[in-house]
C-alpha cells in the first residue's frame, strides 16, 4: 500500500519521532511512501543547524539519514520554511540572507505537493502535536 | 466508511478526547498516542468516559508511550507497536489525527 506521511511538528516534538517510527515500520512492512511533506513547524526537521543535546536523539539527523538512505521525495513546504528561516542555497540568494541551512535531500516546493501526495497515496497520515 | 482516529493530546488539557468520542462511528477506531494515554490513568474521569464509550475492540494505545508513562490499557483495549499502527492504519479506511 502506499502511505503520505505530513509532518506538522518540529524535531523536538514526540510526535515527529512517531512519524519517522511509522515511516520506517511502513517501509518494513513491504509498503511503499509516496511523498514525506514536512508543514508549518515541521520544516525545523530539515534545517540542517540544529544540534541535538548529546544524550537526546538527533530527529533531524535522523530524518536525513533516513531520506537519504531509501531515497525518498521528502518536500518542505515553501512557504512554512521561509517564514521560520529554513532556507536553501537558491532562497538565501533570492532574500539574500546570510546563510542556507536546508541540505540536500531535502527540498523546497508548495502546498500543492501535498494534496497530489494524498492523491496518490491510500492513506494519508499527519503527525503533531505532543 | 470507517475511520482511525489518532488522538496524542492529552486528555487533561483540551477537549479533544471528548471531541472525538462524539463523533466516533460505531465501525471506528480511536488510537491513544504520546501524552493521550493519559486517558488510561485509573480512576481519572477521562478513564471512566473511554469505559463507558463501548469501544471494544476499537480502543488502542501506542506500546512505547505505554510504557514511557507507566500506564496500563488492561482489558479495556489493545496495545500496539509500531507495525500494528501501520496495519491498523491500513485496516480502516481513514485515518484521521486530531493535531
Amino acid at each position: 500500500m502506499k502511505f503520505a506521511i505530513a509532518v506538522f511538528s518540529p524535531a523536538h516534538a514526540p510526535s515527529s519521532r512517531r512519524a519517522l517510527r511509522f515511516a520506517q515500520a511502513a517501509l518494513a512492512g513491504g509498503h511503499e511512501i509516496v511523498r514525506l511533506f514536512f508543514y508549518q513547524d515541521g520544516v525545523h526537521s530539515a534545517s540542517g543547524n540544529v544540534v541535538a543535546p548529546q544524550d537526546e536523539l538527533d530527529l533531524p539527523a535522523e530524518w536525513r539519514a533516513f531520506v537519504s538512505a531509501q531515497q525518498l521525495d521528502a518536500v518542505v513546504c515553501i512557504a512554512a520554511a521561509l517564514r521560520r528561516g529554513v532556507l536553501n542555497a537558491e532562497e538565501a540568494q533570492r532574500y539574500q540572507r546570510p546563510a542556507a541551512n536546508l541540505p540536500p535531500p531535502w527540498e523546497l516546493s508548495g502546498l500543492g505537493q501535498l494534496h497530489e501526495a494524498a492523491q496518490g497515496a491510500d492513506r494519508l497520515m499527519c503527525f503533531g502535536g505532543d | 466508511m470507517s475511520t482511525l482516529h489518532v488522538i496524542c493530546h492529552s486528555p487533561f488539557g483540551d477537549n479533544r478526547l471528548s471531541s472525538c468520542l462524539r463523533l466516533l462511528g460505531s465501525a471506528d477506531g480511536l488510537l491513544l498516542c504520546g501524552d493521550a494515554v493519559y486517558a488510561l490513568q485509573p480512576g481519572s474521569e477521562p478513564l471512566r468516559t473511554l469505559q463507558a464509550s463501548q469501544l471494544d475492540g476499537r480502543l488502542f494505545a501506542l506500546d512505547e508511550d505505554l510504557q514511557a508513562r507507566a500506564i496500563a490499557i488492561s482489558d479495556l483495549g489493545k496495545a500496539v507497536d509500531y507495525p500494528a499502527f501501520v496495519a491498523l492504519s491500513l485496516h480502516y479506511d481513514k485515518v484521521n489525527s486530531w493535531l
